[in-house]
């Protein structure tokens, strides 16, 4: 009996030392979950943490970097979670608002207007951070997308100039066929980088309001007009454009390609260059995706990043000053200058800024639509069957009327389970 | 007899010795909570269509079933890409694993090595052997396709770009890996088997094939079933592989990667709780079979 006794009181002791531990371990440190997790945007953002811990001692940032693809399946779940994480890397557009709708997000209203932010975020960043009367989301960079290429290729294949219109686009594909040179290169393994060849030969030849439409489920994807999308696609298999397997390889291990002079051409976002060798950027350059019909707006990808506090945060003061750090002029200056990223603000100086860098902003700027990118503007299953419908119709072009059917089937699902 | 051990039996009344149970209690608190109730709770989800962040899951009976076996391609994709891992995993490894696990029985210079080498894939964790298995089939500067390109095959496939080869070629990554657990577990097996039964056989003059398949194999009879079961349960739980590999892309999904997305980034919890029943369903199966059959054997020993 005795020695029962001694058994229970063991286990209560050890329960309340838990207890005590797990209350003894609440702090005034900010909890910063990110997914910038490829090396070079991950050595900055350590050394901008690092800057912040070494000025705030009192409030530091317990800094965890997940692997990118990870982290877009785990936030719900940390969403969800008392206490949530203080302060996540997201996208700005329809994946914030899905989580404002559900009041996942912290209005940093108070925050956004102590900063002045108004005054210092381009209108357009602006509009992206509010919803109704609240400011949520802190949109602080953005990349384009565009046609990389190594002029050295270009010009031996004979190609003079960057091509404007789609027939030059198809005629250096000849060109560099005949010259024994692969036109392009496409690492779509996890296929993500085939959406973007789907979101520009549908914004080229339908226009981006009909691409909106058809992202946010409001057009069919059994449009007259898809047809022509997936004709002018299939004009640029039968000319030999693309690389033998597109489904083969990754991403970065697709950018080889263009280093060993295999391939001349990639359509990738301005994130490419971290993955290109430092000394050989010399020749590397890009141009906007050729125009097919001159009559319609221009658009063009050029997503955009940033930060937002959860709803269930368990430190929302430190969070907020941590996140007006994020979006000060000093953090973005710093994107800018160390790793290209265009900021949000309009008081950066980019003057300093290379020729490349120039060029991208000139492109940016001179788009009548700017989209954030398939899977970001449309939602993730619709997403997730779309990006399968791309890899199944490189595969077998004939098999377009199935794969399209299958993504209208997906859409109509989509919209019944938003209507339950 | 019966009724003068009744008579016998003491009449005093017994007190419970609580200590057992209180040794038991930490234990099943943790496996109800960590196993049980969540069964059951996945069971009540997979009725429901949870998006993850509504407070309340809607509740939709049937639905979610009836659409995966009547409207979901992929979900056929899923099941068809399982079976064919199946039928693989309990063919493949068994086979090899038993032949190797004959080939090392014996007393043999450097056989130590060769186990362990055969056994090594099995101590690496699946992601793994994914990235490795990633790089043998890289279509460039892969292991396999300069080996292809050296005896002079020109073009060689793209592999895991391929969307005929890409399940195959996952598959096969995963059966170099069981290859060895099969032939540990064989070894075992052999090392069990009494002696005196061979030497016998030799005696009544059998031959090596004989010996086989007459003596070792009956013998080895209750190891097969073990790694018959594990070979399924390993099939219908594959994931790591496939979710490092490809995540599903050129063809390759599988039941428990399907759940993953459908759940985790399609946000479709309710959904993918039913592909899980269903996963659950399957295993059950075998699981049944298998603890029929070790409770059998229990009650024959």
């Amino acid at each position: 009996m005795s020695r029962n006794k001694w058994f229970i009181a063991v286990l209560l002791i050890s329960i309340a030392l838990l207890s005590v531990a797990s209350v003894l371990a609440q702090d005034n440190s900010v909890a910063f979950n990110s997914y910038s997790s490829d090396p070079v945007p991950r050595a900055f953002e350590e050394s901008m943490v690092a800057a912040w811990n070494e000025a705030h001692p009192d409030m530091p940032v317990q800094h965890s970097i997940i692997n990118h693809e990870d982290f877009k399946q785990a936030i719900r779940a940390y969403l969800i979670a008392e206490p949530a994480p203080d302060v996540l890397t997201w996208f700005a557009g329809n994946r914030a608002r899905f989580f404002i709708d559900r009041g996942l997000i912290m209005d940093i209203s108070d925050m956004w207007e102590a900063e002045g932010f108004d005054d210092s975020y381009a209108p357009g960043f602006n509009a992206l951070a509010t919803v109704g009367e609240g400011k949520y989301f802190l949109p602080t960079s953005y990349y384009w997308w565009a046609i990389y290429y190594r002029p050295s290729l270009f010009e031996k294949a004979g190609i003079d100039g960057e091509p404007e219109t789609f027939d030059q686009l198809l005629d250096a594909c000849d060109k560099l066929n005949a010259a024994g040179i692969t036109p392009f290169t496409i690492g779509a393994r996890f296929r993500w980088p085939a959406a973007a060849w789907f979101d520009y030969l549908n914004m080229r030849t339908n226009g981006p309001e009909f691409h909106v439409n058809l992202m946010l489920l409001k057009e069919s994807y059994l449009d007259e007009r898809l047809q022509a999308t997936f004709a002018n696609w299939q004009k640029l298999i039968d000319r030999k454009c693309f690389v033998e397997s597109p489904a083969a390889l990754d991403w970065q291990e697709a950018v080889d390609d263009m280093v060993q002079e295999r391939a001349a051409m990639y359509l990738m976002g301005g994130f490419i260059v971290d993955s290109y060798p430092d000394e050989m950027e010399d020749d590397l350059d890009f141009f906007r995706f050729p125009i097919i019909d001159p009559a319609i707006p221009v658009g063009e990808d050029a997503p955009t990043d940033g930060y937002f506090i959860a709803a269930q945060a368990r430190n929302p003061e430190g969070a907020k000053a941590f996140l007006a750090y994020l979006g000060s002029k000093e953090y973005q200056q710093a994107a800018f200058e160390q790793m290209g990223r265009l900021p949000t603000r309009t008081d950066v100086d980019i003057s300093g800024a290379t020729p490349p860098v120039q060029k991208g902003i000139q492109l940016i700027q001179s788009a009548d639509y700017i989209a954030q990118f398939f899977d970001r503007d449309t939602t993730p299953p619709m997403a997730e069957v779309g990006m399968d419908g791309f890899m199944r119709f490189w595969d077998n072009p004939a098999d377009i009327n199935a794969i399209l059917q299958d993504m209208e089937n997906e859409r109509l699902r989509i919209l019944e389970e938003e209507s339950e | 007899m019966a009724a003068a051990l009744q008579i016998k039996k003491p009449v005093v009344r017994r007190r419970i010795n609580w200590t057992p149970y209180l040794f038991l209690l930490a234990p099943l608190a943790l496996y109800v909570v960590w196993i049980i109730a969540p069964t059951f709770y996945t069971i009540y989800l997979s009725l429901t269509n949870w998006n993850g962040v509504d407070p309340v899951p809607g509740f939709v009976g049937l639905q979610n079933f009836e659409r995966l076996f009547t409207k979901d391609r992929t979900f056929s994709e899923a099941l068809l890409n399982n079976v064919r891992w199946l039928v693989v995993f309990i063919t493949i490894p068994t086979t090899l694993g038993l032949g190797l696990a004959m080939i090392f029985n014996n007393e043999m210079r450097g056989g130590r090595w060769y186990k362990i080498s055969f056994y090594s894939p099995l101590v690496m964790s699946l992601p793994v052997i994914g990235l490795i298995w990633g790089w043998v089939y890289h279509p460039r500067a892969g292991l396999l396709n300069g080996f292809l390109q050296a005896i002079g095959v020109s073009s060689p496939p793209g592999w895991l770009g391929d969307r005929e080869l890409a399940i195959w070629a996952v598959i096969i990554a995963a059966v170099w890996r069981q290859v060895g657990y099969v032939m540990v577990l064989y070894l075992a097996g052999l090392k069990n088997i009494d002696p005196s039964f061979v030497d016998a056989a030799r005696v009544d003059g059998a031959n090596r094939w004989q010996l086989f398949r007459h003596v070792v194999l009956p013998l080895l009879a209750p190891v097969t079933t073990i790694i018959v079961v594990i070979s399924i349960i390993d099939s219908l739980r594959a994931f790591d592989l496939v979710s490092i590999m490809t995540r599903g892309a050129q063809n390759t999904q599988v039941l428990a990667n399907f759940m993953y997305i459908e759940a985790f980034n399609n946000y479709r919890m309710g959904y993918g709780a039913a592909i899980a029943v269903v996963l659950f369903a399957i295993s059950l199966v075998f699981i049944g079979f298998y603890l029929s059959r070790v409770i059998r054997d229990e009650l024959e020993y």
